[in-house]
């Protein structure tokens, strides 16, 4: 289709499609056919239908029978991804083939190796009383329940920001910081939204974020200048949401526990020694260093907090038992015990993770399937012909675009991932600037990825409550909040989306490409 | 644009139709062709109208001298100087 200055500006003219196979994530034309690699009986809506039925047993399990086992995603994925593949025409190869190439992408193993380094670190301070120090420093410092969900928003943000991952952030902040917010008499359903809606904000913010630096790098934008871009955004839906938990904390009764009042009066000031090991997490990460480095330094000075202060013994940290005494008993971490196994926080705190990480590799392949089986060349094509004409509606288009892609992959960094070459093609139609669209990408992937019960942030959350040794079991039933129950009150989610909403509408931070050029784009 | 100056940077309500003085210098997307293969930039609802554009600019950033711009159609015509980007993607 080609332009004219007379007629209508169509914006689906020029080029073809972006394929985004530098990210991994091609559409299936790079081969240099425009046919999908993989066809489909039905045509090319047939390849959504793994991740379409993952959803809505999603949605069935999570959402109508409040069941939130994660292996039960798992086997839901799996069956899926077995129903698509009867619907494949010919040889059934490539779709296999294809279930390989979605698992093997860096985004899946990035989010995985952030989960496994923060479990570890989270349960460690776990075990060395940070949650009672928490609950003393709430006391000493006269955070009451109504206060507790506003204060929770505040430092989970400031946490996520730091350290740059939303899913660790929640992980510490629900192991840590939720029980203790319970038991002195918060809402659980406010406090896990609150907790959540921390995590978005670093999530969107955070220089060091996986998030952060995919929106940058794919719209041709500098990091640094994305972030102070977005910091106008960020703040003009944090402040509302603040305000948002003080009142509803004060509307919203608590849960009453049994038990509480005897955990309370153990509360000491001893673990919050730990706010040591979260600082140097975040100062590492702030500093520049890799997620990873910046969460070893952590474990490391946690483990020595806890061993240096009394606050947990080696054992609690890492166990081997065994049946019966011998020579090695002598040990410090091997002890005696009624069954033979490896224990301790490093690895509770890692393998609570595993069925994540394996509905994530699961994920992954099923957006695969829908990329190579031209999906999501679909919905590009129809967005660019039939909805996106002119630059509000684009940029509307871009908002939206990105919300229903999140609100349908779990993780957000991969959805991300898959939508960001069609932001950038339907942005630079219009000549909208990188900054601009960056932030757009940015804000919705990071708002949705902390709201529906699907969510992957919701998930590793309620993992920590419904765990091997979670929460739940540790608290009693109370301490477990049902995903879909927190939908309404991510306030700091919903308002971020509802700010780009009203920004595409009234043109509130809109830049185009003339305005302004990017620095060098950083991709490190 | 200093770090201070960057967190400001588009705090404002931005029309749909930007228009450009003769004698700026732009630096934008190529976004189209007219039927003759005039190249032409789409910024936002306006629309510049780029002469002497290579064959191949749809989907090059190019830098463009604007030689006339009318504010009530926001529409403006201007000379190709040289090829500086490509799309993101």
């Amino acid at each position: 289709m080609t332009e004219t200055v007379d007629g209508d500006l169509s914006a689906t003219d020029g080029g073809e499609p972006p394929d985004g196979s530098e990210f991994g994530v091609g559409d299936g034309t790079d081969d240099g056919d425009d046919s999908p690699r993989i066809d489909f009986y039905g045509g090319k809506w047939a390849s959504t239908i793994p991740l379409a039925f993952f959803i809505l047993w999603a949605i069935f399990q999570s959402g109508v029978l409040g069941i939130g086992d994660t292996n039960g995603l798992v086997i839901g994925a799996l069956i899926g991804t077995i129903l698509g593949m009867f619907f494949v025409r010919g040889d059934w190869k490539a779709y296999a083939d294809t279930i390989f190439e979605g698992m093997t992408q860096r985004v899946a193993a990035t989010a995985i190796v952030a989960w496994l380094w923060a479990g570890m670190f989270a349960d460690t301070l776990q075990v060395g009383g940070f949650v009672e120090g928490l609950i003393f420093a709430a006391d000493a410092l006269n955070v009451g329940a109504a206060t507790f969900p506003a204060a929770a928003f505040v430092l989970c943000g400031l946490l996520a920001t730091g350290i740059g991952t939303g899913y660790g952030a929640t992980v510490a902040f629900v192991t840590l910081f939720f029980p203790a917010g319970v038991l002195i008499g918060a809402n659980p359903v406010l406090l896990f939204a609150a907790i959540l809606s921390g995590a978005v904000f670093g999530d969107n913010l955070a220089p060091v974020s996986d998030t952060t630096i995919v929106s940058a790098v794919t719209q041709d934008a500098d990091i640094g200048g994305v972030v102070a871009s977005r910091f106008k955004y960020a703040i003009a839906a944090a402040i509302p949401a603040f305000v948002a938990y003080l009142i509803a904390g004060s509307a919203m009764a608590g849960v009453s526990l049994e038990g509480s009042a005897a955990l309370r009066d153990t509360a000491t000031a001893a673990g919050l020694v730990h706010l040591i090991s979260m600082g140097v997490v975040i100062v590492t990460a702030v500093a520049g260093r890799h997620i990873v480095e910046a969460i070893s330094w952590g474990i490391v000075v946690a483990v020595a907090f806890n061993l240096a202060f009394g606050l947990s013994s080696v054992s609690d940290i890492l166990a081997f038992t065994v049946t019966e005494s011998g020579t090695f008993t002598a040990l410090p971490f091997v002890v005696v015990g009624e069954s033979a196994g490896v224990g301790g926080s490093l690895y509770s705190g890692a393998i609570g993770f595993f069925p994540l990480i394996v509905l994530t590799l699961l994920i992954v392949s099923m957006a695969q399937i829908m990329i190579r089986g031209g999906g999501f060349a679909a919905i590009q094509e129809f967005l660019l012909n039939t909805v996106a004409t002119n630059v509000r509606r684009a940029e509307l288009t871009m908002v939206m675009g990105t919300a229903t892609i999140n609100g349908m992959i779990t993780i957000n960094t991969a959805a991300e991932i898959a939508i960001a070459p069609y932001i950038a093609r339907i942005g630079e139609k219009f000549n909208i600037n990188g900054y601009r669209r960056a932030n757009i990408l940015d804000a919705n992937t990071s708002a949705l990825g902390y709201i529906f019960p699907w969510a992957g942030g919701v998930l590793v959350g309620y993992q920590v409550m419904v765990g091997p040794g979670g929460l739940g079991a540790e608290y009693g039933p109370e301490m477990v909040v049902n995903p879909i129950d927190v939908v309404p009150y991510v306030f700091h989610g919903w308002f971020l989306v509802i700010v780009f909403l009203l920004a595409a509408i009234t043109g509130f931070g809109r830049e185009y490409i003339p305005d302004r050029t990017s620095e060098e784009v950083s991709r490190a | 644009m200093s770090r201070f100056d960057k967190f400001f940077a588009g705090f404002s309500f931005r029309g749909s139709t930007p228009d450009y003085e003769p004698g700026d210098t732009l630096e934008v997307m190529v976004t189209g062709a007219e039927d003759g293969g005039t190249a032409v930039a789409r910024i936002g609802d306006s629309t510049l109208r780029i002469e002497g554009a290579p064959a191949d600019a749809v989907n090059t950033r190019v830098l463009v001298d604007v030689d006339s711009w009318d504010e009530s159609a926001h529409r403006g015509v201007g000379t190709y100087r040289k090829t500086v980007g490509e799309s993101a993607f």
